[in-house]
This record gives structure tokens, sequence and C-alpha cells, in this order.
């Protein structure tokens, strides 16, 4: 694995400034995340002005899965998430096929809309949405919350592909073809395979937005307490006019995180590697 | 290993599609009476059980739905009002009826409320719901304040009777140590706050909005730039000299809650909502009645009264009614504040409204309890008109610049700076009632428009298959084949497209043009391009200098967190592979934990005098730094929060790009002798930039529309000048703060289109010069 040979003293001096720069950037991401545990383990938190919990206990993860629905909402949160993800790739993978392989009347002109459409910010679109729910029948039905979000997280991240898959050289598809197989095997057996690092991004990025959409949910969500996705139960106990119970949504924050971190390390095999061993395929 | 995860990847997946198709409920049949309820489940609970005992009595059947807070009630009761399983008794608070009965949303209770009724229930409970001399709904549990004591430092005995002996006792009580530093207040106030000072506000001759003699309120008559408001900011002003007041302009009344909870405030004016915590630290305190005004009559906490409305649209209103009545038994009402306030546990959540409930064993065993009930006939409820939540929006940032000056440490001129918060308040109450003339439209300029519209994509079309058939040898040929196959595949998608963005847009096209809004929720109609008319000719002040900066934020934000991301990402692929695995194990939790939370944790720690950053800089000497309260500052610690979010995003994106990117560039330039720093300009960023454009330019308009920047400085440092824009405003959430505070709805969708255009056009001309960039 080792492929920078530490030889001289120069090489080991930048090592070394390149872990102190790295190490910084470490304390100034985990310092928001030190403090979530910390008040997440701790009792009688007030506010977030910055006194730290003197005493600790494990209180409020008791109360999470006593008081609260937040099996129930994890539950919502990662069924619709893994279908949005399943979705997701699927799309993307299809139409980043289109637009990287496929020459069409309007291609230009469909990507342009595809990025278009999406600058008007549907959290603002509220009142249409909801009657778009309505009309499809899908008010308070988890189906509908994992469509949309298949649809945003899809239209967002064909862009984000398309520029992956342009970097596939186009010889290796002729090469196929060359040799008998049809485009569909083109694209199942060469293409994908080699695009596995980004449709790993796709994948992770789409259970991210579906994991965290808190307002399309909201809306349309409003019957029963145990249909919520985790980010509207997150929500609900912030969002008070006077009581705001801080350890508590710090609790189900970090418990709220793992899927997303267990999910992030299952992929990470396929991203990274790179610059010394990656694949060569030219 | 790999297969034991694809495994369980493939049974949590098969189970994931199973478990949602069972999710069905059953066609609610009309006599089905449905209420929607509290978030708590034993008070849910409560209510269900009584519901089981109603149909077993009566026969109707009852749905109780339990919801995911009150706030929402009202918007949800909008949109689900006219539904098949729309609601008939929802539990809301009565602060948000006042929109709701404009619109015609609400059926009225006055004839069902009878003598009995009243005669069980505190008066508040209906002068909360009272409205145009109609009763809308009934309280069940009432949100109010008092006089907090902590027992230790005055006893009961002491507590003051006047305000006047309200502020000596507190001076008295405060006790500093030697170096001056406070240790012990008597009283603790904070004087951004109208909240909870509003009784002292009226002790000195101050209102919120005058009453009409009938009740009602006068949105016109704002008490708050008369004599006595400029005694009470005189009153604050001498009582913060005396360490009465809290002197950090950033805190609020959780520090003072926080305070009181650590036995260091004798008396606060609040109510109980913390009292778990005061619970987990054995305060003794106790709950009292506030100090009398000083022509002796009592003074009365502003109140927020919480019950049940019942839907115009109700489908079954005999049995709705029959229920509601049901409800409001005095036995009922006994378990369903128990069942708030957790049974056994009595935490305080629901204070009754009901006579029975607050004799009973169960309140009048517990003292705090007891106490608060008793507070009940020394309520003013919150106004319930549409008008009533306009001082929210300014009140802060007026007190603000009165008590600790502007933000360049000027002072202000109180009577000055009140007559133009009486000026604002009164200007959005004419906005928000002003109705624009509706126009009539004939339903034939429907089919005009529509068929006008054929007629230009016709033409457009022919058009342009003339020009490409010119063009034809230039370009690549085209095949009919592949068009054929592309449009095809990309149907399902595009069909999502159209149902999920391209409606909406067009939509709130249509939105914009109406007058559609707070009062207007149902019978809204077109009234042509009053609303764009509007915002033209008013303009909002400094418009172009929110579009730079907003332009300038979200370029910052993009570029910084590509090139961090793809620096990070080229440096872990050199440094040793398990470490690396760490790193980025850390590094990406920013994007992995939802962001309101950490939004909120960076606003906890930026903060200038308690911040754990100052203070871990302090540690090293280094003076404390106004992250979010200067103006300047507040927008470089803006753009840096953001880009802490976002810069995971593009680390990982980049770590996938850099496995694309063919050894052999590399390794030329690396036998050309180049160094590691000029590789990574010249090879790795250009060629990751160049696959990313499309992705920047997203990126850009994502945070063009960022809304997390409210979350973290609401805008704020806030502008001098009331209304205006601030430091950290972005256009978006400017605009649209405007536009809600006075819910006047259309004008926000029409400020949405704008932007649309306007980014629209931006984001192309990007692509274009991105395009050619990456040809060149």
């Amino acid at each position: 694995m080792k492929t920078i040979r530490k030889s001289s003293r120069k090489d080991r001096a930048i090592q070394v400034l390149i872990h102190c720069l790295l190490l910084s950037l470490v304390v100034i991401t985990l310092i928001p995340f030190a403090y979530i545990i910390l008040m997440a383990f701790g009792k009688d938190v007030v506010g977030t002005a910055t006194t730290i919990p003197t005493e600790y206990s494990f209180d409020n993860f008791a109360r999470l899965f006593t008081e609260t629905n937040f099996v129930d909402w994890i539950k919502n949160s990662i069924i619709i998430s893994l279908i949005t993800m399943v979705l997701s790739v699927l799309f993307v993978s299809v139409s980043v096929y289109v637009f990287s392989r496929l020459r069409f009347l309007g291609k230009r002109k469909l990507f342009n809309f595809i990025l278009l459409v999406q600058i008007f910010p549907l959290m603002l679109s509220m009142v249409s949405i909801f009657r778009i729910f309505v009309m499809l029948g899908l008010l308070n039905d988890l189906k509908g919350l994992i469509i949309i979000n298949a649809t945003v997280s899809s239209a967002g991240l064909v862009l984000l592909a398309k520029g992956y898959f342009d970097t596939i050289p186009y010889e290796l598809d002729e090469a196929a073809m060359v040799d008998g197989a049809t485009k569909f095997q083109t694209l199942v057996k060469i293409i994908l395979p080699l695009a596995k690092p980004m449709l790993a991004v796709v994948a992770i990025q789409s259970f991210v937005i579906a994991y965290n959409e808190y307002a399309i949910a909201s809306t349309i969500m409003t019957q029963g307490l145990d249909g919520m996705p985790l980010a509207v139960g997150l929500q609900s106990m912030i969002v008070g006019q006077y009581g705001t119970n801080w350890s508590l949504y710090c609790a189900a924050s970090v418990l709220g995180s793992i899927p997303m971190i267990v999910l992030f390390y299952s992929m990470q095999k396929y991203f990274i590697g790179g610059l010394t061993e990656g694949s060569v395929k030219m | 290993m790999k297969k034991a995860l694809l495994c369980l990847l493939v049974i949590l997946f098969g189970f994931t599609v199973f478990s949602i198709t069972p999710i069905k409920v059953e066609a609610a049949s009309d006599s089905v009476v449905h209420v929607w309820f509290s978030q708590y489940s034993q008070e849910n609970d409560a209510m269900i059980a009584i519901a089981n005992q109603f149909t077993n009595e009566t026969g109707i059947a009852v749905e109780v739905v339990p919801r995911i807070n009150v706030f929402n009630a009202a918007n949800d009761l909008v949109n689900n009002a006219e539904l098949d399983d729309r609601p008939d008794i929802v539990f809301m608070q009565a602060p948000d009826i006042g929109g709701l009965i404009a619109s015609g949303y609400l059926e009225s209770l006055t004839a069902f409320i009878d003598e009995d009724i009243t005669s069980r229930f505190s008066e508040v409970a209906f002068d909360a719901f009272s409205y145009n001399g109609n009763i809308y709904g009934v309280g069940y549990s009432i949100d109010t304040y008092g006089l907090l004591y902590n027992k230790d430092l005055i006893s009961e005995d002491d507590l003051p009777t006047t305000w006047e002996e309200y502020f000596t006792t507190g001076e008295a009580l405060t006790i500093s140590n030697d170096e001056g530093e406070v240790i012990q207040w008597g009283i603790l106030m904070n004087s951004r706050d109208m909240w909870f000072n509003y009784p002292i506000i009226k002790e000195f001759g101050g209102y919120y909005y005058g009453q009409f003699s009938n009740g009602d309120y006068n949105p016109y008559d704002i008490g708050l730039d008369n004599e006595g408001m400029v005694n009470y900011v005189t009153k604050v002003k001498e009582l913060k000299a005396k360490n009465l007041v809290l002197t950090n302009k950033i805190q609020g009344e959780s520090e003072i809650v926080s305070r009181f909870a650590n036995g260091k405030v004798a008396m606060m004016i609040y109510g109980l909502w913390y009292a778990s915590v005061f619970k987990q630290k054995n305060l003794n305190y106790g709950i009292a009645s506030l100090p009398d005004q000083t022509d002796n009559t009592t003074s009365l906490a502003l109140t927020t009264v919480q019950g049940f409305v019942v839907n115009k649209f109700t489908d079954n209103l005999a049995e709705t009614l029959q229920f509601l009545e049901y409800i409001l038994r005095d036995d009922n009402q006994q378990l369903l504040i128990e069942g708030g306030n957790n049974n056994a546990e009595k935490i305080g959540t629901r204070n009754p409204a009901n006579y029975a409930v607050i004799a009973s064993e169960y309140i009048q065993s517990d003292d705090i309890l007891a106490s608060l009930s008793g507070l009940n006939s020394e309520c003013e409820p919150f106004p319930n008109i549409p008008e009533g939540t306009i001082w929210y929006n300014y009140t802060t940032t007026v007190f603000q610049s009165i008590f600790f000056g502007t933000s360049d440490d000027q002072e202000v001129d109180v009577q000055a700076k009140l007559s133009e918060l009486v000026e604002a308040i009164r200007s959005d109450v004419a906005l928000m009632n002003y109705q624009a003339e509706r126009i009539d439209i004939p339903s034939w300029i429907w089919a005009v428009v529509i068929v006008a519209l054929i007629v230009g994509i016709a033409a457009y079309l022919i058009i342009k298959k003339f020009v490409i058939k010119k063009k034809k040898t230039h370009y690549e040929r085209i095949s009919w084949k592949e068009t054929f196959i592309a449009w095809l595949l990309m149907v399902p998608l595009l069909i999502l497209l159209i149902v999920f963005y391209v409606y909406p847009i067009i939509h709130n096209i249509y939105l914009s043009l109406t007058d559609y809004s707070g009062i207007n929720l149902r019978d809204y109609g077109l009234i042509g391009f009053a609303n764009y008319k509007d915002i033209f000719v008013a303009g909002i002040d400094g418009l172009a200098s929110m579009t730079v900066w907003t332009v300038v934020f979200a370029a910052c934000v993009v570029i910084i967190s590509f090139v961090l991301g793809t620096v990070l990402a080229s440096v872990l692929n050199k440094v040793n592979f398990h470490v690396a695995k760490i790193y980025r194990i850390i590094f990406i939790l920013p994007w992995v934990i939802p962001t309101v939370i950490t939004l909120l944790m960076w606003q906890g720690l930026l903060e200038t005098d308690n911040g754990l950053i100052n203070q871990i800089l302090g540690l090293i000497g280094i003076p404390n730094i106004p992250w979010l309260s200067d103006p300047f500052i507040a927008k470089i610690s803006t753009i840096m929060v953001m880009v802490w979010f976002s810069f995971p995003y593009f680390m990982v994106i980049a770590t996938g790009h850099l496995k694309a990117i063919p050894k052999d560039y590399f390794e030329a330039a690396k036998v050309d002798g180049a160094s590691a720093i000029h590789i990574f300009f010249t090879i790795t960023l250009p060629l990751v930039f160049r696959a990313l454009i499309p992705t920047l330019i997203m990126s850009f308009i994502m945070q063009f529309n960022q809304f997390g920047v409210y979350i973290l400085t609401q805008g704020g440092p806030a502008s001098d000048v009331i209304g205006a824009p601030g430091a950290t405003d972005l256009l978006i959430t400017y605009v649209f703060n405007t536009a809600f505070n006075t819910n006047r709805y259309a004008v926000a969708a029409a400020y949405s289109v704008i932007i649309f255009v306007f980014v629209a056009l931006f984001s192309l001309i990007a692509m274009r010069i991105g395009r050619k960039v990456s040809e060149d």
C-alpha cells in the first residue's frame, strides 16, 4: 500500500505538516459534534448557550424510547431513504447513460431543462405540492415521500453523474460493441462497473437527501405520530414556543446519524483508492 | 463479508417494500368524527379512552389523530379542511384562529356554548376564542405565566405587591462579590422581550393593540410610542445599570431560566415550561400572582390559550358537536389534563381551564400546579386577530437598539425609535388588510391563451427545424433511432419532473397573480399584475446590495468548499490508507448529521461572550471576536459555517473523480519534475472542475436559495433601520420574511417567480461560459 517512500527528511517534514493541517481540520469538524454528544448525555440542559452540562446520564436516550415514537420515526426514515436510494441510482444510471452516450435531438435542451426546473425551491411551493399529493392520493403515505424524494435526488444527481460518465472513454463502448455486445450489455457490464465511485456518491447523497427532507414530509404527513420520518419527529422536539428539549434532540440526532455513518462506511471502498492504485482505464 | 452485506441489503430492501404496502388506512366513512389532538402520547391515550367510551354510549365512531405539534394545526387545517378524511375537531392555539376565521375555515360555536359550559370553564377559555362577537372554540389549557420565585431566597410573605416594590425588592436581593461581579440576582429581566415584560409595559401605560368598547382589537391603535413607553424604557435602562437586566444582547429567556434553575435568581416572570428541569435540580420554588398595577388593578399576563375548534367543512356537524360536548364534561377534562401532565409525573404541561379539574385532588395536591391554575383569572389572551403576531418581527431588534445601541454603538433617540416601530407595525397592518381589486376574466380567455401557447411552440419548433436542417452539416449526425430511445428512457424521470417541479412553478405563477393571503386562504381571485407592480414600485431597500451579497455568499461557499474538498481528497489519497479511512469518516460528519442541529450548535459556539470558540481562543490569549454580532465578521462566519457543511460533499465527489483521472497524466507531469502542489493546480483541480461544472452551478443555486443561514443568524446582526435587511440576510430569506410577516402569500409567490427568472438567467449564462471553458 505504501507508495510514497519516506526516504528524505523533507518528505517526512511534509508528511508531518500535512497531518498537522488535517488534525486541525479534524478539530474544527469535531467541535460541534463533541458538543452535541455532551448535550445528549447532559442533564438539565436549558438552552444552547454554551454552558457545558455538569451532570451526565443516559436519561435522554431512555426517554427517546419511552416518551417519543423514535423507533417508528427511524424505521420510516430508513425505509424511505433506502428505497429512494435504490430508485435514484436506477434513474441516474439510465439518464446519465442517455446523456453521456446517446446522440439525440434536444439533448442540450433537456439537460438545461433538468437544471433549470430545480432552481425553483420546492420548499416554497408547499401549497402546490400538497395539491399534487391530494390529486395523486398519496397523502400520509410513505410511498408519496419516496417518489418525490427520488425525483428530487435523481434530478440533482444526474447533473453530477454526467460529468463523471463523460470522463469514461467512449472507446471502451466501441470496443465492446465490436465484440458484439449490445448497448444494454455495454452499460451494465462495462460502464456501470467503472462508474462505481460515482454511483456510490449518488447512493449516499440520495440517502442523505431523503433522510434529511423535512418541509415536504411535515406538510403531507398529517395523520398520526408513528408515520413520520425522523426529520419531522426531530423538529417537533425543538419547534416550541417556549420549552425546547435540547438534550432529547441531541440524543435523537446522535442515534439518528448512525444509519448514515454505517452507509458511508460500507460504501467507502467504492470511491477510495484513486491516484496510486486506482483502475487505469486507458 | 461482501456477500453478507449484500444479503443484508436485499433482506432489508425486501422487508421495506413489504412493510410499506400494508400501510393503508381504511376508507373513512362519513359518520366518523376525526379529532386532531396532541403531541403527547399519554394525553392522546386519554382522548382515545374517552372516544371509545363515547362510541360505546352513542355508536358514533371517533378517530383520534395524534399530531406532531400544535403549531402546525392552522396550516394543516387549511390544507386538509375539505379532504375526505378532514378533521372535524382540531386542537390549536387561540392566536392562530384569526386568519382561519377571516378565510372561513372555522365553525362558530356561539349557539353550541350554553350556560352550562360557560359556568364550568374559566372566562379566558372563551375570551381567547372570541372573534367579532362570536365564539369559535373552547379553551382547554391555559398557557400563562406568573411570578416565579425561589423560596430559599425570598419567602412567600415578602413577595412584592406592587411593581415599584418588585424593583426595590429585586435590587435589595441582588448581591455582588468583592470584584463587583453579581452572584445573585433579586430580579432578572430581558430588555429585548415584550411578552413577559408586557404587564410592566402596561403598568407604565404602554400597550400593544387597543380595543374597541365591544372588546374587538383595533390594529391601528398601537400604544408602543406613548409617554408611558418612554418611561418604561427609562426604567429598564435604570434597572440595567443596576444589573437587574441581562447585559448581553444575545442572551434571552433561556439564560435567565438557567440562572434561576441554578438558584441564583430570586424572582423572574415566567411560566412552567422548564418545570422538569427545576424538578431535576430540586429547586425549592413557587409561582405567584404578578405584582398589582399602581391603580390597584391586577396585572394580567399575556396568555396563549389552547383549545378545541371545529372545522367549518365538517360533514357531520351534529355528531362532532355531540363529541365536543362529551370532551368538555368535567370528568373527561380531568382525564385529559392528567394525561397531558403525564399522569403521576405532573410535569405542568397543561394548566386546566375547567373549574372542576382545578378543584380536583390531582391539581390541588401539587403546590405548583395549584398556584398556576390560581392565576387563570389574571390572564389577558394574546390578540387573536390575523395582525396579532406582527410585533414579533420588530420588537426584539427595536429594543436591542434602544437598550444596547446601534451596531456602531450609537445611542438611539428613544421616542423616535418607538415611533418608527409603531409606524412599521401600522404599515404592516395596512398591507395585510389591503385588498387589490379583482379582475374578471372571461373563461374564453384561457382557451385563447392555451391556443396561443400551442401555436407559439409549434412555430418555434418549425423555425428551429429549419435552422437545424441548415446547420446539420456542422453538427454530428443525429440518429433518429437514438433520439427515440433517449426520449423513451427519459420519460419516467420527465413525468416526475413535470409533476413535482413544473406544476408547482406554474401554480406559483398563477398564485402570484391572485390575492391569496392569510385572510384570503380560500376565496382568492385573480388581481392581475398588482403584486409585481407592488414589488417594483415599492421596491425593497437595498435590493441591489443584497443581491450582490447573495451572489458573493453563494459563490464563496461553492468555490471554497470545492477547492477544500478537492485538496482534502487528493491529500487523503497520499497518506496511509488506514489513517485516511479514519479522516474520511470524521470529515463526512457535517454532511450526515441533520443540519438544523449543527446550525444551532454553531450558533451557540460562535456566541461572543460565552461561546466555546471564544473561550478556547481566550486560553491562548486572543480577545473575544464578535463572530455573529459584527456585520462584517458575521458575513465571514456565515460563509465559513456553510463551507463547513458543504466541503464533505465535494470531498467525496472529488475522491470519486480522482479515481477516474488517468494515471499517465500524473506520471508525465512527474517526469517533467512538477511539484505535488503544481500537479494539483494544473491537473487535478482543472480536471475535476470541468467534470463538475453542472454540479457547481447547481450548488450555487442551492446556496443562493439557502435557508440555513437564517437558522444560524436570523439574518442578523439587524440593520438599524426597522425592516431593512440584516447583514447576513440573503435575498430569498429577506423577501420571504417581508411577505410572510404580513401573510401576503401571493406577494411571496411573485417574489419567488422573480428570483426564479433571475437565477435561471444567471445559470444559463454560467452554463454557457462553463461549456466554453470545458471545450477549450
